[in-house]
């Protein structure tokens, strides 16, 4: 039988043990949301794929078309805007579903918050695991657009997985931040969409992060996904190597996410008393 | 064993944390410019001790307000206390709404595992005990049904059942029992009795004295976040009833001035009386009397749709039934006096104690007078001319029923 002492907390304890712990809830909400999201209806399936395609079709015809921006792959050779675009947005979608989702996951969550005792940072993270599937969808898409284009992808692929993590740890961080400042502060309700639409632009999702001027460069890395998003594409299309300023903005997810975890736990103590 | 020692709760009153990120910064600045603005605050507990063994079914009793649902937040660890210590040995499970966590849209079975977990059972430990959850439940056919199909009766029997199989060391109860139907309910009084003489511990919150009565060893009555007494059931139930009517009269009316009226916002409540026909105020009425009640108050301006609910309570704080002044229709009441009147017919009580229950408001916007309990009245049956001693009928009420013998 084990011992449980309830005191006022003091100092921030991390207690990943804990998260280990209660592991099968975490699955277990992610199943609900999967359950739910996807498998009740047809049409949530369908969503799934409409989204991401439609801003797929937008973001080439605005910057592939109208824009014209011309893109090149491994030793400069001209490729479809369409697979460049689709390999940018890969990342940039999964990212965005985890904030969005994760946002207002503990608001969202309530009911349960102010009954049972569980670690909070539970709700999170299973929408960071619930989006794994959106990304599966977006990634089928990639490669049917492949397939189309008859485009093979560059050896940097087996960095992928890489990669990838960075933009689950980019996600999680900037979701465990926003869901903690949510319920602190109602203001952030409103940030989370806003950061999603100015971030939508200022990722280079479907143009290169070089067309940037060179004077703005340290303030565009500024955005944690820019480099993710750079990164990602390398893996698929190859071309040139990362700018000095993504491996920095890896860094800094980093400290974002520890830095978010530490504020999240604060908040946790007095989650049931405000929401 | 749960051991509580000292401990409290502090809220801050207001709107201090969750605010808006301008109140942050404003008060930020505010604190750079040394002007302190007093933090209002509430102690929710003050102080509390006591100590729990092993195998207790605890009762912990009190008016709203009391602290109770606080500490089972603490225990339950919810929320944190302000200061004190608490050690306890165990998996503490509470029921503090059943249900929590289920999906409307998923099926019975998905919600038993969905629930479980979140109370903090394996899949494992769920699988073993998921036919006895079922057949507890008794909504067998309909596991494959989304649960928003079910009807509330079955939706709280299947929450009830994944809950009671928790079969934890603490089981902390949160006035669980008032749902579902009587049938159900004795099953859960059941359930609750075996959890107990597994010798796990259970504590109770109630408001139902009848049930605490029959299913606590101990009580704890808590009193404006204060332990006031702890100890047998009888006295515990007494001290509590003793307390809860601090307010009320047994003179068969009360009445303030308008300066000490009792009321929140624009109404202040005047007089409460019980009246027998020839409109004489009493507290002891015969069970073949009409007894009437008078409610006086009085409104400092316009109210729209003023609704008074009005309650009748036996002596152990069941509600015998409720009743209210609405009416579909809208309606203005200007600034003034007001009095309204409800007739209890003939025959309704039995032999006993009732109580009388008052609250008021707006519906929708906001209330006008907080639940109180304002009067206590006595009934007596006297025996008619038959042979039949109808005196000692048990029961809450004693109508006279139409008997059609062939």
């Amino acid at each position: 039988m084990s011992k449980i002492v309830i005191e006022p907390s003091k100092g921030i304890r991390l207690d990943l043990k804990e998260i280990i712990q209660y592991r099968e809830l975490l699955w277990t909400l992610t199943y609900r949301d999967i359950r739910v999201k996807y498998a009740q209806t047809a049409v949530g399936f369908a969503w799934a794929i409409v989204n991401p395609l439609f801003t797929l079709v937008i973001l080439s015809f605005v910057f592939g078309s109208v824009a014209n921006i011309q893109v090149t792959g491994e030793g400069g050779v001209p490729i479809p805007h369409i697979i460049y675009t689709m390999a940018g947005l890969c990342g940039w979608q999964y990212f965005s579903e985890v904030l969005s989702q994760a946002s207002s996951s503990i608001i969202g969550a309530q009911n349960m918050v102010k009954k049972i005792y569980f670690p909070r940072l539970v709700i999170p993270l299973s929408k960071a695991l619930t989006a794994f599937i959106d990304f599966a969808i977006v990634l089928i898409i990639m490669v049917i657009c492949m397939l189309i284009y008859q485009f093979t992808p560059s050896s940097n692929i087996i960095f992928f997985p890489l990669f990838f993590l960075i933009a689950v740890i980019s996600g999680l961080a900037a979701g465990i931040w926003m869901s903690a400042l949510t319920i602190r502060f109602r203001d952030f309700q409103h940030i989370t969409p806003l950061l999603l639409r100015v971030g939508m632009y200022a990722t280079p999702i479907a143009y290169p992060a070089s067309k940037v001027p060179e004077a703005y460069q340290g303030l565009y890395y500024l955005n944690p996904m820019a480099g993710v998003v750079e990164g990602m594409r390398w893996c698929i299309i190859g071309g040139d190597q990362l700018n000095n300023y993504a491996y920095y903005s890896f860094a800094g997810i980093l400290v974002l996410f520890l830095l978010g975890i530490i504020y999240f736990k604060r908040v946790e103590r007095i989650m049931a008393d405000i929401l | 064993m749960i051991s509580i020692q000292h401990v409290s709760k502090e809220y801050q009153l207001g709107m201090v944390a969750s605010g808006s990120f301008r109140q942050t910064i404003t008060d930020s600045f505010n604190f750079l410019s040394n002007i302190k603005k007093p933090k209002k605050t509430f102690l929710a507990l003050n102080d509390v001790s006591f100590d729990i063994d092993d195998g207790d079914v605890v009762g912990i009793i009190g008016r709203n307000g009391a602290g109770k649902s606080t500490l089972l937040k603490i225990l339950s660890r919810i929320t944190e206390p302000t200061k004190g210590r608490i050690e306890l040995n165990g998996r503490v499970a509470s029921l503090l709404e059943v249900g929590t966590g289920f999906h409307p849209e998923l099926t019975g079975r998905e919600n038993i595992f969905l629930n479980g977990s979140i109370l903090g059972m394996s899949r494992q430990e769920i699988k073993s005990k998921f036919d006895d959850i079922v057949a507890f439940s008794g909504v067998a056919d309909f596991l494959d049904t989304p649960v928003k199909r079910y009807s509330s009766g079955m939706y709280v029997r299947l929450a009830f059942a994944v809950a009671a199989y928790l079969e934890p060391e603490i089981l902390v109860i949160d006035e669980v029992l008032s749902v579902g139907d009587a049938e159900f309910q004795k099953k859960c009084l059941g359930k609750m009795g075996e959890v107990a003489r597994g010798g796990r511990t259970v504590l109770f919150v109630s408001h139902n004295m009848g049930a605490v009565r029959t299913l606590c060893n101990k009580v704890i009555v808590l009193n404006q976040g204060q332990v006031i007494f702890q100890g047998s059931v009888e006295d515990g139930v007494n001290k509590y009833l003793e307390i809860a009517n601090e307010n009320t009269s047994d003179q068969g009316e009360v009445s303030w001035d308008l300066e000490h009226a009792i009321g929140k916002e624009e109404m202040k409540l005047t007089k409460v009386q019980l009246l027998d026909d020839e409109k004489n105020c009493r507290a002891t009425f015969s069970t073949a009397e009409e007894i009437t009640l008078k409610v006086e108050y009085f409104l400092e301006k316009e109210v729209r749709n003023i609704r008074i609910n009005l309650r009748v309570l036996t002596g152990d704080d069941l509600i015998l039934f409720s009743s209210s002044s609405h009416n579909s229709e809208p309606t203005i009441k200007p600034k003034g006096h007001h009095s309204c009147t409800i007739s209890f017919p003939k025959h309704l009580f039995n032999n006993g104690v009732y109580k009388i229950w008052l609250q008021a408001g707006s519906p929708g916007y906001k209330e006008l007078l907080t639940e109180q309990v304002y009067l206590k009245f006595f009934t007596e049956k006297y025996t008619s001319s038959g042979s039949m001693k109808d005196a000692d009928l048990p029961g809450q009420i004693a109508p006279i029923l139409n008997w059609n013998i062939d």
